[in-house]
């Protein structure tokens, strides 16, 4: 074997504290290496044509670049080495930019160091072996969980490009926190108006499969390839015989025995119900919780009114296995909790300002429901606690956010412009209302956004104090805020009929779990990191899943809307052609040799080995081996180290490259 | 051997997708650290067998560093969580047969952790300059080096030397 | 002692088995292994203290399976295990070796067996692993035969001996395993006894690439004796025969209890209890201890 080795200096980074011409010397010297020569800069266009003339010249067989790391230049000198007539596999780099020149000053430890680094890259590329690339099939299905405005946008999208979409929504209900909203900002259109049309369009169209009061349990396989396992939890109403009616609801006899979580706990619900009257689909779910049925087997009332029979208390939870080629992740978000309960939680909460103490500090979401005309009060601005209408209200911004005493030091991006929607909706509700806003800074970066607040200032009159509330507590009935004016310097206080807290947006609940259940990295809040954050914003680092909306950080509807559509389209590219090209980086078992005793099967994260049978010539199973799917394994090795036997190999990193390394040291 | 001279050898097995990208981060910041440990980049620190780190002292190592990326970040989902049973086994086997728990250490070092990179080695360096040359394990390299010289696949650092000098 | 004879002979007469793997006696204070086919032989079965041998290594033999091999079919195999060797067996089990349904589990109440053939059974001549074993009725059986009885004394010097060596320093354990080691003679009579070295091709013999020296030197020995310990970690059931197949005496088990006692402590896992529980090796939980890791 010929081997060329070819050291850079990469200007005088490498040269700087490596004495690159005297690695070269030594390394021509050492056997097998037939050329060894040092440039200054190897990954340019002369360089790799250096590298190219050489292999074609001496006759190389393989070859070391001793340069940056691979992660920056691999594919540069693979591909240098395949134009001029060598396998990619047969290329290694030794990394003396990042994990030498630039860690060390000693010029000769420096120059040792890189001199070891190439001999060992020399023998790991003398057992290297020749590799080609695995083609494997694309299944031409998205997967979009969450079926909030980012989850549909992605669904529908996804699915007027001509491709099946299984949508999974956990709620009864498709629509997210967008249905909940009263108006929208800048433009004060209904929110429900412009988002049941597209609900509506989901769930008509031909192309997508919508699984709602369902969840994600497991996601196996790879990139074109995922087997997605959904539970879809038992509504107790038979989805196919059922009218949507609402007879049942009408009639259940546990008229008010939970919380309406759709209205912010604002009112409440029977055991059966549906979140909202335009819920799509419009399909009621008994909740075992309140049901008597389920408390003492009597009542039943449903069953009697349901001419349909579509009633069926014994319904269990089913398990779907869907074949997916991408997903699309679009979970959203939830409101910081503020109240005592948060004390346990990583969060510090805001016992200072009486949330869930007094009934009439509430947050942004509660306000909406207060504020639209589908919500508790039919749209008239009433407090919760003794209905009147509030005459004065105080909005207070950034509850949690950008506070890193009480755990969250980002922005929640959206807050400003919907503490000035709201103060704008109730000066136009009660015009001798007063309305207060406490804010750290404007942030009103988009379109018409700067605009819209000018206007709840100038136009509306609503009071902008720059400064935080200090505590908030009763008096006769009212809401004594106690603040700072940082711009008059002086202190506040004011008494409100009503609180509104802008509270923080923060990850869904188990973000976490079913980042790991997906396979997908997440910051420390939980939401979901993005490839890059610039160029790769929608793609996760998991190939083949993609994210959209407020599950990545916190946005606004325009965004969310944006990142699925964008996302859409990622999905969209993956699914238009028909394999996919992966690198061979994967394990094979010698199956003379294997004992068949599957701790590889169990090790492996990705489900990739199987079981092969191995017959004799009655035809009759006497051995049991491992049989590794090509397509499904990822090339992690965690399969070769636990083999006792020692049976399996990981391509292009196999144990005899390896010890050559070791052994090089 | 000269103690003030001697400077330990230190193998370092990293993944590919945390360690070796946070020591590629530690070069980047331009962080500095001792010369002594060498890496070997394998795909997942779960595929790092234990007999890699007997062959790396049968080579003379002084010291071993095994490093993945953080329980619940793995590039490959649970392939850091398997290498941690495994290697609690190992090293426990180790410090039973008597060697000393600081020639094999561990770490979970991510890709953005260019300084924890910088700061294990220089604290595996320093262990291991504390504890001094594993000489038991030398000894038994020699010996047998002796007794089977073809069987010795290195090619040894006086040869390398001589030639430099040609 | 009749009921297992009778037992047997029904298996083999109605087919149900292909064979049966038990003990015969050869003098007063020793038995030996024997595979019986024939119905006839039956009667040359026996059970008592001085059946040590761990009979479930039988299982994985490629000769005793092709026994079971007929035309059609695959034939039931009647193995006589003492409970400790049905930990074996469950070992195998989860390891996917062995068929639960393609074995009879011919099991007995234990009282101990003998540490040396040819001794009277006593508290000074008990098997090592017998001193702490805590199952002497059988975890999982098909037929139960022996009365209970009480298990002599006798004190733990196996757990009081890595005590021993827990004291000492890393050089003084480093010299004393050393020099233990380097009596090995590479016969590997510990790889043929043991149940759970069932490979076709154990990793000591491949060659390319060499994983462990194996010719008989010192750094060879040292590093075969070191996989095999580790190989065997959290899977060994400890049923001793390793010690007792070592011709030079190497502390073989010791450092299999040692690694048990980790298994337990840090894991709370003891293996071949049970076919429910996942196996340690091949399973993780998320809350496993990260003190190793910086």
């Amino acid at each position: 074997m010929k081997i060329g080795v070819f050291i850079c200096h990469c200007g005088e980074n490498i040269s700087r504290t490596v004495d690159c011409p005297r690695v070269a010397r030594v390394c021509e010297s050492y056997p097998g290496v037939e050329y060894a020569i040092d440039y200054k800069y190897m990954c340019s266009d002369p360089g790799q044509n250096m590298i190219r003339d050489a292999i074609r010249e001496k006759g190389l067989d393989a070859i070391v670049v001793g340069s940056c790391s691979p992660h920056m230049h691999e594919r540069t000198f693979r591909n240098a080495a395949v134009s001029a007539g060598i396998n990619p596999f047969l290329v290694e780099i030794a990394n003396l930019r990042e994990h030498c020149s630039w860690v060390h000053d000693d010029v000769e430890a420096a120059t040792q160091k890189a001199i070891e680094l190439v001999r060992m890259a020399i023998e790991k590329v003398k057992r290297d072996k020749p590799l080609s690339k695995i083609n494997v099939p694309v299944t031409k299905r998205v997967l979009v969980i969450g079926g909030g405005i980012a989850g549909i946008q992605a669904a529908l999208d996804t699915a007027n490009a001509g491709y099946e979409v299984v949508l999974v929504e956990k709620e009864p209900s498709i629509g997210g926190h967008m249905s909940q909203l009263s108006e929208t900002f800048p433009t004060l259109d209904c929110s429900q108006c412009i988002l049941t049309p597209r609900m509506v369009e989901v769930y008509q169209h031909p192309k997508i499969k919508l699984l709602t009061y369902s969840e994600v349990v497991k996601i196996e396989g790879f990139i074109g390839n995922f087997k997605a396992t959904i539970k879809k939890k038992a509504r107790h109403i038979n989805e196919e015989l059922c009218s949507g009616c609402g007879l049942c609801i009408t009639k259940c006899p546990t008229k008010k025995k939970a919380y309406n979580s759709f209205e912010e706990d604002l009112a409440f619900r029977p055991a059966v119900y549906i979140p909202f009257p335009q819920a799509v689909p419009n399909i009621p779910v008994i909740d075992e919780s309140v049901c008597m049925y389920y408390k003492n087997g009597k009542c039943g009332m449903c069953v009697k009114v349901c001419d349909r029979g579509a009633i069926d208390f014994d319904q269990k939870d089913t398990m779907l296995v869907a074949d997916i080629g991408a997903i699309i992740v679009a979970t959203g978000f939830k409101l910081y909790n503020i109240d005592k309960k948060a004390a346990d939680s990583k969060y510090k909460g805001y016992g200072e300002y009486g949330y869930g103490k007094y009934r009439d500090v509430i947050d942004g979401l509660q306000f909406e429901r207060i504020a639209s005309a589908s919500g508790p009060t039919a749209g008239e601005i009433k407090r919760p606690s003794d209905g009147k209408v509030p005459k004065k209200i105080v909005f207070i911004q950034c509850v949690g956010s950008r506070d890193d005493s009480k755990g969250i030091s980002y922005c929640s991006k959206i807050c400003c412009m919907y503490t000035a929607k709201h103060a704008m909706l109730y000066k136009h509700k009660v015009h001798d209302g007063e309305a207060y806003i406490f804010y750290m800074d404007i942030r009103a970066g988009g379109k018409m956004y700067e605009e819209f607040v000018r206007r709840a200032i100038e136009e509306d009159d609503v009071k902008y104090i720059r400064g935080r509330v200090s505590r908030i507590y009763e008096e006769n009935g009212k809401y004594i805020v106690k603040g700072e004016d940082t711009i008059a310097g002086m202190p506040v206080e004011i008494d409100a009929d009503l609180v509104v807290l802008a509270t923080a947006m923060i990850p869904q609940e188990n973000s976490a779990a079913l980042a790991r259940t997906i396979g997908i990295p997440y910051d420390k809040y939980g939401f979901f990191n993005e490839a890059h954050p610039k160029l790769r914003p929608v793609e996760s680092t998991t190939a083949g899943v993609f994210l959209a909306g407020a599950c990545q950080s916190p946005r606004d509807i325009p965004e969310s809307v944006a990142m699925a559509s964008a996302a859409a389209c990622k999905a969209t590219i993956l699914l238009s052609s028909d394999t996919l090209e992966r690198e061979p980086v994967v394990a094979k078992v010698n199956e003379d040799l294997c004992a068949g005793c599957f701790y590889c099967k169990k090790v492996c994260p990705f489900g990739a080995i199987e079981v092969k049978d191995v017959k004799d010539m009655n035809g009759i199973v006497y051995k049991e081996v491992a049989y590794i799917n090509q397509g499904v394994c990822q090339g992690c090795g965690t399969c070769t180290a636990t083999c006792l036997s020692k049976s399996i190999e990981l391509a292009g990193f196999n144990n005899e490259e390896i010890f050559a390394e070791i052994a090089a040291l | 051997m000269d103690k003030e001279k001697w400077e330990p050898k230190i193998v370092a097995f990293v993944c590919n997708w945390c360690t070796y990208t946070g020591a590629d981060l530690a070069g980047t910041s331009r962080m500095k650290y001792p010369a002594n440990a060498k890496m070997i980049r394998v795909m997942c620190s779960g595929s790092i067998d234990p007999v890699f780190i007997i062959k790396a002292f049968e080579r003379g190592a002084d010291g071993v560093l095994v490093s993945g990326c953080h329980p619940n970040d793995c590039h490959y989902n649970a392939g850091n969580f398997h290498a941690r049973r495994r290697w609690d086994f190992f090293h426990e086997l180790l410090d039973f047969i008597g060697i000393e728990k600081e020639r094999l250490q561990f770490s979970w070092i991510s890709a953005s952790e260019g300084k924890k990179f910088a700061d294990v080695i220089a604290k595996v360096t320093k262990d291991i300059k504390t504890l001094g040359p594993f000489t038991a394990y030398k000894k038994m390299n020699s010996e047998f080096t002796a007794v089977f010289p073809e069987i010795q696949e290195v090619v040894k650092e006086t040869i390398i030397k001589e030639k430099e000098t040609v | 002692m009749e009921e297992l004879r009778e037992y047997a002979k029904e298996l083999l007469e109605k087919k149900e088995v292909a064979a049966v793997i038990g003990y015969t006696q050869v003098s007063e204070n020793r038995t030996k292994p024997i595979i019986i086919t024939d119905p006839a032989d039956a009667s040359k079965l026996v059970f008592n203290e001085y059946c040590l041998n761990n009979l479930s290594v039988y299982l994985t033999k490629a000769r005793i399976n092709a026994m079971c091999r007929t035309k059609d079919k695959i034939m039931k195999l009647a193995i006589c295990a003492k409970p400790c060797d049905v930990h074996s067996i469950v070992a195998l089990i989860q390891e996917n070796q062995v068929h639960r349904n393609d074995i009879v589990i011919i099991s007995f109440n234990c009282h101990g067996a003998v540490k040396d053939f040819g001794y009277e059974f006593s508290g000074e001549n008990l098997a090592s692993k017998c001193i702490t074993c805590e199952t002497h009725k059988p975890l999982y059986f098909d037929k139960i035969f022996g009365e209970e009885k009480e298990t002599p004394k006798a004190s733990d010097a196996a757990l009081a001996r890595i005590e021993e060596l827990e004291s000492m320093t890393h050089e003084e354990r480093f010299e004393y395993f050393n020099n233990e080691f380097d009596k090995c003679i590479k016969c590997y009579a510990c790889r043929a006894v043991c149940p759970l070295c069932y490979c076709q091709r154990c990793i000591t013999d491949k060659a390319i690439p060499r994983w462990i020296e194996s010719s008989s030197h010192q750094r060879g020995n040292f590093s075969w004796n070191i996989v095999r310990a580790f190989h065997l970690s959290a899977r060994c059931t400890g049923c001793g025969e390793c010690d007792r197949a070592c011709p030079m005496d190497i502390p073989l088990s010791l450092i299999n209890r040692r690694m048990a006692m980790e298994a337990k402590k840090s894991f709370s896992y003891v293996s071949g209890r049970s076919l429910e529980t996942p196996t340690l090796v091949g399973s993780f939980n998320e809350k496993d201890s990260d003190e190793l890791f910086m």
